[in-house]
């Protein structure tokens, strides 16, 4: 039976405990301690699914005030991003502009300014839905996440975290702390692209790219793609393929290739045939892009 | 040539609406109040056995079941006479007919406290029927009936194959017209389910006074029609039920008829004694209530050589869900439409309307002419190119335009064209475009293409005529004149945000040459206006308005008479009434001898100090004609032929409104027109799995509709008004609101083609179709 | 759980559940009627109100999370300097109709000026800032105008 009468999206239909502990061990301890205790930060998926009663916590432990996971830092070679820190911070964050383009680009196209206020870049990843939009750059940059619990930290690749829709390698008892980006490749190109319903709509399809051009040939090209799969995925057969082509030859052969990267479905935002022919279009489109901004490596984004 | 009228005054409103301080139904307050909510159907087709209410009444709540109201089938519109009105509806059923349907509900001194009694009702089902979703499969031979007798007017009538009411009209001789035309194009069009979203949620308050009577806030176009629905459902008289008029926020058809959520609120209210608030959640506003018609159009029609419109066959089969709201007058209207558009030498007309297990349907702006114009406009222009002759010159030839009959809400409300601007907008519009360059899709190469098309269309300007007819249409106005020369104006009549209400301020002020800042639009209610049928069918200006204003000219004549008494002239025809700037007053005075002069103020005063009694005039008024006000849109689209996305580029919209009364709020009708009617050509669609549930099953996340950054800036937006005169409406005024979305499914349409060579017969036409179709054609 | 906010300007302590949104607390417990419920997940920015200067949809925040903050609603901002030229600019260029959605548009418009998310008050600019507010009656074209007459205004008056 449909549980029509247990939605509520005027008010959360149930309640549950809520913690606001006032350090990263503290959260840690309730996670640990607390049955059914589950971390929130911003909110904006989870207050949706609990609205929806897809989730139904018993607790919800709330880190998205915790000073430990909130700050941009430039740290030697790459970037490392608190997970409570907000899509408008990144947005805002110089940083995060100049040494993470890729990252800017797609943060800058997601959800509305008032959600923007209010997401963080931790739940975005954590709710590890298919079509979150920071997964692809991250994906191509290589990222490392930091999962603390009472235990310790284990770093793991992003590309390791997510397991299918909705569903990750993070542990109850664990935290997302901090998301460790390698730097953007000095002379790399680079391009996000999506589409989507509306302005600012959750991806039907995304592409993220970041390659290099030594010799009119592209050389170490990352792809990777979100919503065309149960996981957001890197193209590694289509790096592949196009390693040490012309641009020319990547916009015939990269196509070809991407198709097998992908897993497409049907839903109802698009149709796996759409997504699967304009995953080849956005492709194209990135891997031009990609391949000017390597060409023109003074370009950044306008903040 | 006007003081006021055309000019721009901020809207009486606006100061409240922008700050928020205005009150909704939802804001409203009343101390001791219950918190109501709804047990929902969770099948789409059902039969309960029982339901227990132990355990949420021993939570505090005070349940609703289908014992507990009158079992009493209605339609909850009651625009139609009775004779056509078809009613299968109940406040709450035993046998739930699609998903959401209302079973039972619950109110309780908190919100969260009404949510854990609402699943606390224990409901158990002795059957679950697999659900009919589809029309055609609903009047297949053996389908289960998902009514099997319902009510017309008074009398009970089976129900047969599924088929809630049927419309046949012919006119001519098509087969004799078919044998004389040259071109004959045939098509079948498809539009789905789509959802208002208003974006306030329905809902109702509820109280009991002292008295035994109870006043009703809610979310509707009608306050009249609301309290005589509660009226005929409760069996409570009519002078015990008032209801308030509360701002609405946003209609376009979601609250013609009286929603479900006020029936229900009453129950509860009458169950518990006490005030009880029933508002929808979004979701179940948008899942579970209702949406608008799914249509499945077959139009043929053809033309001779010479670009003479010959015949014209429509056969429409109407999706209408699991009740009827307006199943049958829709058939009579949508052939209206089909009618009025051109010049048929001859018509033929079949139309069903067929029950299925989804949320029943209701008019969303325009009542079917958006999709039926659509479709006309589609197969006018295919005529058009194959006979070789521009589409702009096929349309001026074949419209039906000045001095023609006109029956756009259907075949019992005639009347006569007597106003027309279609070809001044065609010719200003087409040079503002740049029509004549908009080039042959097949020379069209890249991978972004641009296309430039036309729609023409019109809606009628309320459902008058001068014969009674199927439908009831007329308003009411009372007027009058406060002591100090202010005005109070009340009438029942709903304003959605058009400004309407702003429309008759500007019209009482110029008849009496007072400043519109004088008259005061009265927040009324049932009890303390005279009937007015409903704000629909774009009639609040046109006939609203002329109520309006016959109801200030009477006021201006007592103004007159006792002017002529201070001002010791002969009688009240040697005198003048002028608007005074300095004064910001009227100023009577006699002709000729100008210092004889005394303000409306003045005489205000004088009535009351010398016992010469109220100055005041009550007014209903219905009008005798419901003329079109044609619109013509000019739209310039890019599609992105590798993603299928379309762009809008440049809309003009032209519109003959006759006098336009609110320059500014005009305009914005037809932004909010065009912004409606792209929405629907490219993107709104409510569609069903197997199981009778909406896909976008639970909210606005899977329903978009676009942003600001979706539509045209302002400077891709020009708008133009035809310098037309209507004779028969206030001040030469028609109406605008649902002429400004019309045509505009059909215009985008027709750019898509000119863009792309393709044609699309189901909307909406989103990027997958769009790119499907150009991968097809290769 | 109690939480201190700073409401349009005053503290106020309130106790909320923790099943509350700040769209709750402020409609039910506070009884400010300008946040308006549309969506409830986010989707349509009528509930937007400020928290900390930052234009947000309270119907995703939970209050109880909001201890020490300081939250502006429509109806306060409305009465600021800037609140009152956004409105009167609304109400000039016909930008309301319904009027359900208008409050949100205000507080967005209000931040977007402030904080600079509007600097050249160009069109595209204006739309990028205000889409997150869904507006179904006017096709935006009346508010994006309104915005434009605001920013002309305050380039006029040498404003930032």
């Amino acid at each position: 039976m449909l549980s029509v009468n247990r939605i509520n999206t005027y008010r959360i239909p149930f309640t549950f405990e809520y913690y606001r502990p006032r350090t990263l061990r503290e959260a840690l301890e309730i996670l640990r301690s607390v049955e059914g205790a589950k971390v929130v930060a911003g909110g904006t998926d989870l207050v949706v699914d609990m609205k929806f009663r897809r989730v139904e916590p018993k607790a919800l432990v709330d880190v998205s005030k915790l000073e430990e996971l909130r700050y941009v830092r430039l740290v030697e070679d790459y970037v490392e991003i608190g997970s409570a820190v907000t899509l408008q911070e990144l947005v805002e964050s110089e940083v995060v502009r100049a040494r993470l383009p890729l990252l800017w680009e797609a943060v800058n196209s997601m959800a509305s300014w008032q959600v923007r206020n209010i997401a963080t870049i931790g739940g975005n990843i954590c709710n590890a839905s298919p079509a979150a939009d920071t997964a692809p750059p991250l994906l191509a940059y290589g990222a490392k996440l930091l999962l603390t619990s009472l235990d310790g930290v284990r770093e793991v690749g992003i590309g390791e975290f997510f397991v299918g829709p909705k569903r990750s390698i993070i542990r109850p008892d664990e935290v997302l702390q901090a998301i460790r980006v390698p730097v953007h490749p000095a002379g790399y190109g680079w391009s996000f692209r999506k589409v989507s319903r509306t302005s600012f709509d959750i991806a039907k399809i995304s592409v993220a790219v970041l390659l290099k051009v030594d010799g009119g040939r592209i050389r170490d090209p990352r792809i990777a793609l979100g919503a065309v799969a149960p996981t957001p995925v890197r193209a590694r057969s289509t790096e592949r393929a196009i390693e040490s082509l012309s641009l020319e030859e990547a916009l015939e052969v990269g196509p070809r290739f991407v198709e097998g990267d992908i897993a497409p479905i049907d839903d109802v935002r698009s149709t796996a045939w759409y997504r699967r022919e304009v995953a080849k279009v956005l492709l194209r489109d990135s891997l031009r892009t990609a391949y000017e901004r390597s060409l023109n490596p003074g370009w950044v984004h306008e903040g | 040539m006007y003081d006021f009228i055309g000019k721009t005054f901020p809207r009486h409103d606006g100061v409240a609406k922008a700050t928020g301080l205005v009150e909704f139904t939802f804001d409203i307050e009343i101390p001791d109040m219950l918190y109501g909510r709804i047990f929902k159907s969770p099948y789409a087709f059902a039969k309960v056995r029982r339901i227990d209410t132990s355990l949420a009444e021993s939570l505090g709540a005070v349940v609703l079941t289908p014992d507990s109201v009158p079992d009493r089938l209605f339609n909850p519109r009651l625009v139609s006479i009775e004779e056509d009105t078809f009613k299968d509806w109940r406040v709450l059923t035993y046998t739930p007919r699609y998903l959401g349907e209302p079973i039972a509900a619950v109110a309780a001194p908190s919100e969260d406290l009404a949510q854990r009694a609402l699943e606390a009702l224990k409901v158990e089902f002795e059957e679950v029927y697999e659900p009919i979703l589809d029309p055609f499969k609903a009047m297949a031979p053996g389908a289960r009936p998902i009514h099997e007798r319902i009510v017309r007017g008074r009398t009970w009538v089976e129900v047969r194959n599924n088929v809630a009411a049927e419309l046949r009209y012919s006119e001519g001789d098509v087969e004799l017209e078919e044998r004389r035309s040259d071109v004959v194009i045939e098509r079948r069009f498809h539009v789905p389910r789509r959802y208002h979203v208003q974006l306030e949620p329905k809902g109702a308050v509820c109280k009991p006074e002292p008295d035994g009577s109870i006043t009703v806030w809610t979310t509707t176009q009608t306050i009249h029609n609301t309290k005589i629905l509660i009226s005929q459902v409760y069996g409570i008289p009519m002078s015990r039920v008032n209801v308030k008029k509360v701002p609405i926020g946003g209609g376009f058809g979601s609250s013609i008829h009286t929603n479900l959520v006020t029936l229900i609120a009453v129950g509860l209210c009458l169950k518990s004694g006490r005030p009880v608030k029933l508002v929808l959640t979004r979701e179940e506003d948008m899942v579970h209530d209702h949406v608008s018609f799914e249509f499945y159009m077959r139009i043929r029609a053809g033309a001779t050589k010479d670009g003479t419109i010959t015949f014209g066959e429509f056969e429409n089969i109407l999706d209408i869900g699991a009740h009827q709201v307006q199943a049958y007058p829709l058939l009579g209207t949508a052939l209206g439409w089909f009618v009025s558009l051109y010049r048929w030498r001859a018509v033929r007309y079949y139309g069903r309307s067929v029950y299925t297990n989804k949320v029943p349907s209701c008019a969303i702006r325009g009542y079917g002419a958006p999709e039926v114009t659509w479709a006309v406009e589609t197969v006018v222009d295919e005529m058009a190119e194959e006979l070789g002759i521009d589409p702009l010159e096929f349309r001026l030839r074949n419209y039906r335009g000045r001095g023609e009959i006109f029956w756009g809400q259907g075949p019992t409300v005639k009347s006569v064209i007597r106003s027309d601007g279609v070809p001044e907008l065609i010719a200003r519009g087409s040079e503002l475009i740049g029509w004549r360059n908009r080039g042959d899709p097949r020379s069209k190469t890249g991978r972004y293409r641009r296309g430039i098309g036309v729609g023409r269309g019109f809606h009628t300007s309320g459902a008058g005529g001068p014969l009674s007819g199927a439908i009831i249409d007329y308003s009411g106005a009372i007027v009058k004149v406060n002591e100090d020369g202010t005005v109070d104006y009340i009438t029942a009549l709903q304003d959605h945000g058009g400004g309407t209400l702003d429309a008759h301020a500007k019209i009482i002020a110029e008849e009496l040459k007072i400043p519109p800042s004088k008259v005061r639009i009265v927040w009324s209610d049932t009890a303390t206006t005279v009937y007015d049928v409903c704000t629909h069918a774009s009639r609040g200006v046109y006939v609203g308005g002329e109520a309006a204003r016959r109801a200030a000219a009477e006021v201006r004549r007592k103004v007159l008479e006792y002017a002529a008494r201070i001002l010791d002239a002969v009688n009240p025809e040697a005198l003048r009434v002028e608007y005074d700037r300095e004064l910001d007053d009227a100023v009577i005075y006699v002709e000729g001898a100008p210092d004889r002069r005394v303000t409306l103020s003045e005489v205000a005063r004088i009535a009351w100090q010398r016992n010469w009694g109220s100055i005041s005039a009550s007014v209903s008024y219905r009008a005798t004609a419901a003329p079109p006000s044609f619109t013509v849109y000019f739209v310039e689209v890019e599609v992105d032929t590798e993603t299928g996305i379309v762009r809008p580029v440049r809309v003009v919209a032209g519109a003959d409104a006759g006098t336009v009364i609110n320059p500014e709020l005009a305009a914005g009708q037809l932004h909010g027109g065009f912004a409606m009617g792209w929405s629907w050509a490219v993107g709104d669609e409510v569609s069903y799995t197997e199981d009778g549930v909406p896909a976008h099953r639970l909210s606005v996340a899977d329903y978009k509709i676009p942003t600001a950054l979706d539509l045209p800036k302002p400077e891709e937006f020009v708008v133009l008004f035809a310098s037309t005169y209507e004779p028969t409406g206030p001040f030469g005024a028609k109406g605008l609101g649902e002429a400004a979305s019309n045509p505009v499914i059909a215009a985008v349409a027709n750019a898509i083609y000119n863009a792309i060579g393709i044609r699309f017969y189901e909307i909406p036409i989103t990027p997958e179709r769009v790119l499907e179709a150009l991968r097809e054609r290769g | 759980m109690r939480v201190r906010l700073r409401v349009n300007g005053s503290w106020v302590e309130v106790d909320v559940e923790p099943h509350e949104t700040l769209l709750n607390v402020l409609r039910d417990r506070l009884r400010i009627r300008s946040v308006k419920y549309g969506c409830g997940i986010g989707e349509c920015g009528s509930c937007t109100v400020l928290l900390n200067g930052r234009p947000v949809t309270s119907c995703l925040v939970l209050a109880a999370g909001l201890d020490g903050t300081s939250i502006e609603t429509a109806d306060y901002l409305a009465k600021t300097e800037l609140g009152t030229r956004i409105v009167n600019a609304l109400l000039l260029e016909g930008a309301i109709q319904c009027g359900y959605c208008i409050p949100g548009f205000l507080v967005t418009i209000y931040a977007a000026l402030k904080s600079g998310m509007i600097r050249r008050g160009d069109s595209t600019e204006i739309a990028r800032a205000i889409s997150g507010n869904i507006c179904r009656c006017t096709g935006y074209i009346n508010i994006v105008k309104a915005v434009r007459r605001v920013v002309a205004e305050l380039v006029a008056i040498g404003a930032d």
